[in-house]
């Protein structure tokens, strides 16, 4: 084949190629409502403060975006709204160590950002991000203790260097607070003992569960 | 200089060249940040994005720069409007200096990114595109400037070569392909869909397109190659660049609310896309054999290593993590952020690098120069990247294992397991930035230092 003919089939075959890729954005486009909830003001409003704040400098939507901090498709499924909502405020007050600087976000941006955030959860994303496959005994916090297990308390503390990092490492929490009825209390109602804590209150447990977290918390020396 | 047209083409070289050592600076900051996150004025968002914004910035000036030194050398002519292209220039550096200023300010004051117009004021907040709305319209008449300038010329000259035609249709695709980019849409999906657009089909590819152009033009400088040999190869790579790249972006789109047919186109051609990038190498290598007739030994040996390392970052370090059934468990990992580093070096970093010790001491209007400078750049540069890319791997590798498999904290596996991979990548941010150092100097150098065979420069 002449140069001629290399280079028509360059352009010639090259628009093709994006006939098809506008073919296929057509017939995407007509799949795609119906993949994901219904957009509300609030998630429009959310998602304008998303980018005002610019958190894809930091973090990841839909595993696209920054690597610095955790991804946040399905956030609101890990960690309580009302934790999150406190984060946002105010991260260094919530936790110390963490990363995210104070942005000035107000509650009603938080509000607003959550709803985003909660609409993102609900996309049909193919089965993304995966289920970790080996990690039933870590990411459940590998205590071996059911209670802890069950109400997933890994998800936002540490016992051994396993768990999440949104509250306190509780490794040796025992040696901190021996007491069990400040554990109790602070199951039943964690604001009532720390006034700006942003663990939700797990009143709810029965006495068993709780009397079983209990026990389990005090061998943390 | 041959045409007073060149000037532009140094402009734009000098201005991509500062930048380039803004880019890796503010790299540095920003991999500190992830040992000590509080250790700098502004937070790593702000970091991050002077550190993409410039490299994106100073590489589309770069192409600018190379385009203004091949088009005027291909059609034999002036530019159609030097002043035109002396104005496009000075739009481009004021509107990125503001650009600049409003993103530090909003590091400073986060309120400050207030909604003007409907659109966000200092920072759009969308990855890599961040420049606000205005600026978007600045650039993308810049662009257009840019565009018809070099247009004019090539018609006026009533001879377009195939090199300049492909390149001018690069920088087409380039600037139509930014507009996708401009409209705000309320769907986090549709957001990203669009996004992509922009982002994938500039660099893998417009971008290609251009690289693949400019490769053609370099051996054609430096070899004996017949013209109509390396434009035939040129338009099999370029298309198979479009082929393979254009529905490629399938792997983009697996995990972000699309239908999952995707999976399968995304699959298939994303797999396809290293194809183009060996028949580059090939290409390369072939003609630098059997046709080498320059004293630009340095010229050469770059323009090499930019096909090679075009393959192994674009081509090699995407393909080990674009089948859905492997970028399910990696994707939003540091194993993306390796092959960006590699293939953002290979594939444009180095292509630009070439084109200034190919063309620079041609517009200085030497035959030699001293290249020692150049090689020691270029080892220093390739080395602590090499090193850069296998640290961020081993991270990503730990995260994929840790996070995705065992299911442990991103934060607990990025603070516990992977400090050390972000102290050696600092470390390595240092010696790479020593690299760039010795390029800058070298660029203003070029020509202007007696020549002397050095050690190395027998070696090589």
């Amino acid at each position: 084949m002449g140069n001629k003919g290399v280079r028509n089939l360059f352009v010639f075959g090259s628009f093709l190629c994006f006939v098809v890729l506008v073919i296929l954005t057509v017939n995407t486009f007509s799949q795609l409502d119906s993949r994901a909830p219904k957009i509300t003001e609030e998630v429009d409003l959310g998602k304008q403060l998303w980018h005002k704040y610019d958190c894809i400098g930091c973090h990841t939507i839909f595993g696209n975006g920054s690597y610095f901090a955790p991804d946040m498709t399905k956030i609101t499924e890990k960690v309580p709204k009302s934790y999150l909502k406190k984060f946002l405020v105010n991260p260094r007050k919530v936790n110390p160590s963490a990363a995210m600087p104070v942005l000035g976000i107000t509650d009603d941006e938080a509000d607003k950002l959550i709803a985003f955030l909660e609409w993102t959860s609900k996309v049909d994303t193919n089965g993304w991000p995966p289920k970790p496959v080996l990690g039933s005994k870590a990411s459940g916090g590998g205590t071996g203790n059911v209670a802890y297990e069950k109400n997933n308390c890994s998800s936002c503390h540490i016992i051994d260097g396993v768990g999440g990092t949104s509250g306190p490492d509780i490794t040796h929490v025992a040696l901190r607070h021996p007491d069990p009825q400040w554990h109790r209390k602070h199951l039943d109602n964690p604001a009532s003992i720390t006034p700006d804590s942003a663990m939700p209150p797990y009143a709810q447990l029965s006495d068993d569960e709780k009397n079983q977290l209990i026990d389990f918390l005090l061998t943390l020396k | 200089m041959k045409y007073k047209s060149h000037k532009i083409a140094m402009n734009f070289f000098t201005f991509a060249v500062l930048l380039f050592l803004v880019q890796v600076i503010i790299g540095l900051v920003a991999a500190v940040q992830f040992i000590k996150p509080d250790f700098f004025f502004f937070a790593f968002n702000i970091s991050r994005t002077l550190h993409i914004n410039a490299l994106v910035v100073w590489l589309l000036c770069g192409l600018m720069g190379a385009t203004y030194y091949v088009v005027p050398e291909e059609s034999g002519r002036e530019l159609w409007s030097i002043p035109l292209a002396q104005f496009q220039f000075w739009a481009t550096v004021v509107t990125v200096l503001v650009v600049v200023v409003g993103y530090i300010i909003m590091g400073l004051f986060p309120q400050a990114n207030i909604t003007v117009f409907g659109t966000l004021l200092l920072n759009e907040g969308r990855e890599y595109i961040e420049a606000p709305r205005w600026a978007d319209i600045m650039i993308a008449v810049s662009a257009i400037l840019f565009l018809i300038n070099n247009a004019m010329t090539m018609f006026k000259s009533k001879k377009i070569t195939g090199i300049m035609g492909t390149l001018l249709g690069g920088m087409l695709f380039l600037t139509l392909m930014y507009l996708p980019g401009m409209f705000y849409t309320s769907s986090m999906v549709k957001d990203q869909y669009w996004w992509w657009w922009v982002v994938h089909l500039w660099v893998e590819g417009a971008w290609e397109v251009i690289a693949g152009a400019l490769l053609a033009f370099m051996l054609m400088k430096l070899t004996n190659a017949p013209r109509q040999m390396l434009e035939k190869w040129m338009y099999i790579e370029v298309a198979l660049v479009l082929f393979t790249g254009m529905l490629g972006i399938g792997h983009h789109y697996y995990w972000i609310g699309t239908p999952n047919y995707w999976l399968w186109v995304g699959g298939i051609f994303s797999s396809l896309e290293p194809i183009p990038l060996l028949v580059m190498v090939w290409d390369a290598l072939r003609v630098t054999k059997d046709t080498r007739s320059t004293t630009n030994k340095l010229g050469l040996f770059l323009a090499t290593a930019h096909a090679i390392f075009n393959f192994l970052g674009a081509g090699l370090w995407g393909v080990i993590h674009t089948l859905p059934s492997v970028n399910k468990w990696t994707h939003g990992t540091q194993i993306t952020t390796a092959h960006g580093h590699l293939a953002f070096y290979g594939a444009y970093v180095l292509l630009i690098i070439a084109m200034v010790y190919i063309t620079v001491p041609e517009m200085r209007g030497v035959k030699e120069y001293r290249m020692s400078r150049g090689y020691r750049s270029f080892w220093w540069q390739t080395v602590s990247m090499i090193m850069i890319v296998f640290i961020i791997t081993g991270a990503g590798m730990v995260q994929t294992y840790m996070e995705r498999l065992l299911g442990l904290d991103y934060v607990t596996v990025k603070n516990n397991f992977n400090t050390w991979f972000w102290i050696w990548r600092a470390v390595f941010g240092v010696t790479y930035i020593i690299g760039v150092c010795m390029f800058v100097y070298d660029f203003f150098k070029i020509g202007k230092e007696p020549v002397t065979a050095t050690l190395s420069e027998s070696k090589a």
